[in-house]
């Protein structure tokens, strides 16, 4: 019972600390990359708290649609970091099934197109049509990645799947998987090489040019949702590194938390460094990046397939 | 040193040519070249261990060093006199050219499964067959004259990695004869682009098939 309380709590430690420790964490990589001290490290809770403070402007052709995404896109990340096991302590629940967070995640996505074509505005609208072209090129990339380490484990359930066995066989699997996974989130996540986050024209942009029209508390709770997400597809990705390290190394329990975190740490700043060294990709060569995750999850399929054909 | 390495040698080298399939860029395809032949050698030195032959760590060293340092270099020389960067392909895109080599990998992970062991290992076998196809694809869906070399090349790796896992290994004398017989092969093919570009000032090589009269 107590552990069960103590592993709640770490979690909502987790949940709360971690999102705008990795921001901040891009944000400072990036800035010493370019010789730059950066923004402090409280940067992200300050803008939150500015944005808490601000007043709201609506333009008169939103409706109620707007305003309820935001709120119901936080929600759903929030059931993904509920279901995802991003971390290694995540308390784990019944029916977390692949395909489950592979729709939820669909639909937060959903959920923010409307709202960015609920604006009504230009910049929203054409924002929206991107990351439509951008959602369905990386979904199969997403859930190929996924079901190759369901099919490893012979179950869909997520929970099952991030068990810390020591099969030897799901080194590769688990290693080619993580690597889909985490390019495709960098897709997801409309991060450098297929759109540049702090770039100043809207006309380049995917996913800062869909919120424009949100300001004040609605542009916080997509501003939280965001983090909250970037948190939770960076740490599966780490998860799928940590396993694919413990199929060698038998890991005690603290030391998977401590892996955890620092898997997290270092995916942001691999992030980071991806920003501060590349150049963001042209609109019509992002197929082709995104075919280098789909690649990654196609091998882990295929592997996984093999493996469980000889097993036979 | 164990088996398991020796697999997983094989298999990033088959990723290798998986990427050099996606990649339009010359360059970066020599440098994936250079990466997986570090890997037959790396692969090579684990036969060595694991089999306790002396001679298998001599051919490594000659691998590197022809094959992961020489070639590559030559053919960056030659990328560099002829100015030309990169390759549009032809028929396929890159990106799908890159999904088809991992169908093949796969194909040829059940066909191997389905002829049945010797005595080396499955997954080693498949990974070079899955090279010899990716080679023949790339020779198939690339423009330039240029590419087809490193197909060939990567043809070349895979038929090497075949007799090196599934045999008990050939003779030094042959091994060697065969790394300078593609060592002279590369240069000629390379020198022979070069005239090509010379006096036709391009190395298409879909506009060679017609015969000019000038």
């Amino acid at each position: 019972m107590i552990s069960l309380v103590i592993s709640w709590l770490n979690f909502f430690l987790a949940i709360l600390l971690l999102p705008p420790l990795i921001l901040s964490l891009i944000r400072k990589t990036k800035a010493r990359l370019q010789n730059r001290v950066g923004p402090s490290w409280f940067q992200p809770i300050y803008d939150w708290s500015k944005l808490c403070r601000k007043d709201e402007t609506l333009s008169s052709t939103l409706t109620w649609i707007f305003r309820g995404s935001a709120a119901l896109n936080f929600i759903l990340v929030l059931l993904l970091a509920l279901f995802l096991p991003w971390i290694s302590f995540k308390p784990s629940f019944t029916g977390d099934d692949i395909f489950l967070a592979i729709y939820v995640l669909a639909l937060a996505r959903f959920f923010s197109l409307l709202a960015s074509l609920d604006s009504g505005s230009a910049f929203g609208g054409f924002a929206a049509s991107r990351e439509a072209t951008l959602s369905l090129l990386v979904e199969p990339a997403f859930m190929l990645a996924l079901v190759a380490l369901g099919i490893n484990a012979r179950s869909s359930s997520l929970s099952a799947i991030f068990s810390y066995s020591t099969d030897a066989n799901n080194q590769v699997v688990c290693f080619l998987a993580g690597t889909g996974i985490l390019l495709s989130s960098l897709v997801e996540l409309s991060r450098m090489p297929i759109d540049d986050p702090t770039t100043h024209l809207e006309l380049t942009m995917v996913h800062e040019a869909m919120i424009l029209e949100a300001s004040g508390r609605n542009l916080l709770l997509v501003e939280v949702s965001y983090a909250l997400k970037m948190t939770v597809l960076l740490g599966l990705s780490a998860q799928c590194f940590i396993h694919a390290l413990q199929a060698n190394i038998v890991c005690p329990k603290l030391l998977l938390v401590i892996l955890s975190y620092l898997g997290i740490l270092g995916l942001a700043a691999l992030v980071g460094l991806i920003e501060g060294l590349t150049v963001k990709l042209h609109w019509r060569k992002d197929p082709e990046f995104i075919a280098y995750a789909l690649t990654m999850s196609l091998l882990a399929c295929f592997i996984s397939i093999g493996q469980g054909a000889t097993f036979k | 040193m164990t088996a398991t390495m020796l697999d997983c040698c094989a298999i990033a080298a088959a990723l290798c040519a998986t990427f050099m399939a996606g990649s339009r860029h010359l360059k970066r395809n020599i440098l994936f070249y250079t990466l997986q032949t570090i890997l037959l050698a790396f692969a090579t030195a684990i036969r060595g261990s694991l089999q306790s032959e002396e001679q298998l760590y001599l051919i490594a060293i000659a691998i590197a060093l022809l094959k992961a340092i020489s070639i590559p270099l030559f053919l960056r020389w030659i990328v560099r006199k002829l100015c030309i960067y990169s390759d549009p392909g032809i028929m396929i895109a890159p990106p799908l050219v890159m999904h088809l080599s991992l169908i093949l990998f796969a194909c040829s992970y059940f066909e191997i499964a389905s002829i049945g062991h010797s005595k080396g290992s499955s997954m080693a076998a498949s990974a070079s067959a899955s090279l010899l196809l990716t080679g023949l694809l790339l020779m198939l869906t690339r423009r330039t004259a240029l590419s087809q070399i490193i197909g060939f090349l990567v043809i070349e790796n895979g038929i090497y990695l075949f007799a090196m896992t599934q045999t008990t290994g050939m003779p030094l004398i042959v091994e060697m004869g065969i790394l300078l017989d593609v060592l002279a092969g590369v240069m000629i093919a390379g020198l022979v682009a070069f005239r090509i570009q010379k006096s036709f000032e391009h190395i298409d090589v879909t506009q060679l098939a017609e015969l000019k009269d000038e």
